[in-house]
């Protein structure tokens, strides 16, 4: 196992991701500023997790007791509590409230308890209650989900880049690689050989969760692949976007969400065409605390 | 003598220009407007659940087809059903978690769903979507809102879905007409879409200096757009389309600094804009561009127009505090009342008025003396 390079690790990927967007003036500053909205985080999901009919683009912090807390100074722009709203929408997210903080930074606390907003205080100030950890709306369990608005580059956050790390040593658990063509799949290991050909290559990562529910799978902060030592893809989950209705993840090299999540809960990665002979096929992963993980298959094509 | 002919000219003259002034310039007094009750039914799940269902739902489309009335949906709390205007409670039930209501057809799903079933008012089954995520029915079409408030899609007749579209970000509010869907979400932006899922719209007032959008509101023929936008300071921007493409037609700021969901919506004729404001129940006239402001004691959470648009209807209040308020157009209320009820709603048709309160319905009828 290799240690990921510079490039692929948090502070990078907030320059990155500032570089990109153009906006977030004050990320640097901004990043492990802000606080975890619940104590302790335990994550149900994580930003890139793929929960069912939605890409979680934020975190789902699973918690009963204490209150959530502004993460970050801020004034309240807006709130709602869970049922329809006047104007005959739903509100998936149950009671929510929007933090208007610094650098047009917008972060949002959804599924809280109805009732327990605390709009007395406008401007709530870095660790006040804002509300009470719910189950509103349409979430797996009681907690919250913490969510952050970059308006000035219209994208989504990864709330790591900007909460202090948490302590965690468990790395991501790689659970399986496979090629795919058409409807055939090949999983490494399993399979011996694959004829030669074009394949999708996609590969299952899990990070372990110490939640007493989930959302959905954790996903990895960062993942690289290479084949015979090239890298053909890294893919780090820092931002994510609506592009002409649909939503892109990555800064770098944006890619459909619909397009990296196959049906089968792997991530799609890459598209290679392998010709006779044997190649090394290797994957690293990184989860947002630092623990890494890689593994490698030697495949015979035919 | 002369001195005298001449008082009796002038007070005559004074007299003929009387006559003449209430002849000429007479102004017909207002007719007093009152409210007859028609009918009063309880809607208690229990008094009514066990007749009105057996009795109509359980014929289901015959019965419906036989019928041919156009049936009125109600939702207190988590109680909803239909009723016709001559008092025949289809039914009334209690949602488990959530339910879609529109005069056609309606939905119930639960927390986490990830399907439901439409119905009609008399219980046949229209569809069965498999979709994660809320319904929601507007303007005769159907919407589900995806767990992230983010993904929209709407259902084919079948129940199919016809287009998804992913907001950009939260969507806050929402409105639809037959041919443009609205949201507006809480990066400041209006995103219309048509009913192909392309997106036609897609602006940003700004000019405060916290983004945001309150309420949206869109016009039956879709030509207007209408929106509460941004804090500190908060706007009304009119959007109307001209050529393929929707431009600013009115903007002003308001005193309002709402951070919530506020009500707006335009009248059923298309020809005013009512949204709540911090005095009250502001009504833009579309033809004057001129703005009357129907003060009510507290929140108003409905308006409605009747007697071809020249009736406001408002139910305002909050806890069991509420009152109905009617004003003839622009600012002359006509009847002020006090509803003494925890839930309440109110549905204008035509010149009647349904009241729901709690666990009754009331009809009332306009009449003019």
């Amino acid at each position: 196992m290799s240690a990921l390079p510079l490039s692929l690790r948090r502070p990078s990927a907030l320059f990155l991701s500032i570089f990109l967007s153009g906006g977030l003036i004050f990320g640097a500053r901004l990043a492990f500023t802000a606080d975890w909205p619940l104590s302790p985080p335990r994550l149900a999901a994580n930003f890139g997790s793929f929960a069912k009919g939605r890409v979680i683009v934020g975190v789902a912090l699973a918690g009963e007791e204490g209150s959530v807390r502004a993460s970050e100074d801020g004034e309240i722009a807006f709130s709602a509590e869970e049922g329809t709203l006047p104007s005959g929408l739903p509100s998936a997210l149950g009671s929510f409230i929007v933090v208007e903080q610094r650098g047009g930074i917008a972060a949002i606390y959804s599924h809280v308890a109805p009732g327990t907003i605390s709009i007395r205080e406008r401007k709530p100030k870095a660790g006040d209650p804002i509300a009470s950890p719910g189950r509103s709306g349409w979430i797996e369990g009681t907690g919250v989900v913490y969510q952050v608005f970059d308006r000035r580059a219209s994208s989504w956050i990864n709330p790591y880049l900007l909460l202090p790390p948490l302590a965690d040593d468990a790395p991501p658990v790689i659970r399986s690689m496979a090629f795919s063509r058409g409807t055939k799949d090949y999983i490494l290991g399993a399979a011996a050989s694959v004829p030669q050909g074009t394949y999708r290559i996609s590969v299952d990562i899990a990070d372990p969760s110490n939640a007493s529910w989930s959302a959905g799978v954790l996903a990895p902060y960062a993942i690289r692949l290479s084949v015979d030592g090239v890298e053909i893809s890294r893919e780090v989950f820092d931002v994510a976007k609506a592009k002409d209705g649909k939503l892109q993840l990555f800064a770098q090299n944006p890619m459909a969400a619909d397009d990296l999540r196959t049906t089968e809960g792997r991530y799609e990665l890459a598209e290679r065409l392998f010709t006779r002979g044997r190649i090394v096929i290797e994957v690293r992963v990184e989860d947002a605390s630092g623990n890494k993980r890689s593994a490698s298959w030697t495949v015979l094509v035919e | 003598m002369e001195e005298i002919g001449k008082r009796r000219l002038a007070a005559a003259l004074v007299v003929v220009a009387l006559l003449a002034y209430f002849l000429v310039c007479a102004f017909p007094l207002h007719k007093e407007l009152v409210l007859m009750p028609v009918w009063t039914k309880s809607i208690s799940v229990a008094s009514v659940a066990q007749t009105a269902n057996t009795s109509a739902r359980q014929k289901g489309v015959s019965e419906e087809k036989a019928s041919g009335e156009k049936v009125i949906p109600f939702r207190l709390g988590n109680r909803y059903g239909y009723f016709s205007p001559d008092g025949n409670i289809i039914f009334s039930a209690v949602a488990d978690y959530g339910v879609a209501l529109a005069p056609d057809a309606y939905a119930t799903y639960d927390r986490l769903s990830e399907g439901f079933t439409i119905k009609s008012p008399y219980g046949a089954e229209l569809a069965r979507v498999a979709a994660t995520g809320y319904p929601f029915f507007a303007a005769g079409r159907r919407f589900v809102i995806g767990p992230d408030q983010m993904t929209v899609s709407e259902l084919s007749e079948p129940g199919a879905i016809k287009w998804s579209y992913q907001l950009a970000s939260v969507a806050t509010a929402f409105n639809a007409s037959p041919s443009l869907v609205v949201f507006g979400l809480i990066d400041g932006t209006i995103v219309g879409l048509d009913s192909a899922g392309k997106a036609v719209l897609d602006f940003a007032p700004g000019g405060s200096r916290i983004a945001g959008v309150y309420g949206v509101a869109v016009s039956p023929d879709g030509l207007l757009v209408a929106a509460v936008t941004g804090a500190d300071k908060q706007r009304l921007v009119i959007l109307e389309k001209r050529s393929a493409a929707y431009r600013v037609a009115y903007h002003r700021y308001l005193s309002s600094d709402y951070r919530r969901p506020v009500y707006i919506t335009f009248t059923s004729d298309g020809s005013r804009l009512a949204y709540e404001s911090s005095s009250g129940i502001a009504v833009y006239d579309r033809d004057t561009k001129r703005e009357t402001i129907i003060s009510v004691p507290a929140t108003a959470y409905l308006g409605q127009t009747i007697r071809r648009g020249q009736l406001m209807v408002v139910l305002s209040g909050s806890g069991d505090a509420k009152r109905l308020i009617c004003t003839a157009l622009p600012d002359r209320r006509v009847l002020d009342v006090p509803v003494k009820a925890s839930l309440a709603f109110v549905e204008a048709k035509n010149d009647s008025l349904f009241l729901g309160t709690d666990d009754s319905l009331v009809r009332m009828d306009f009449e003019e003396r």
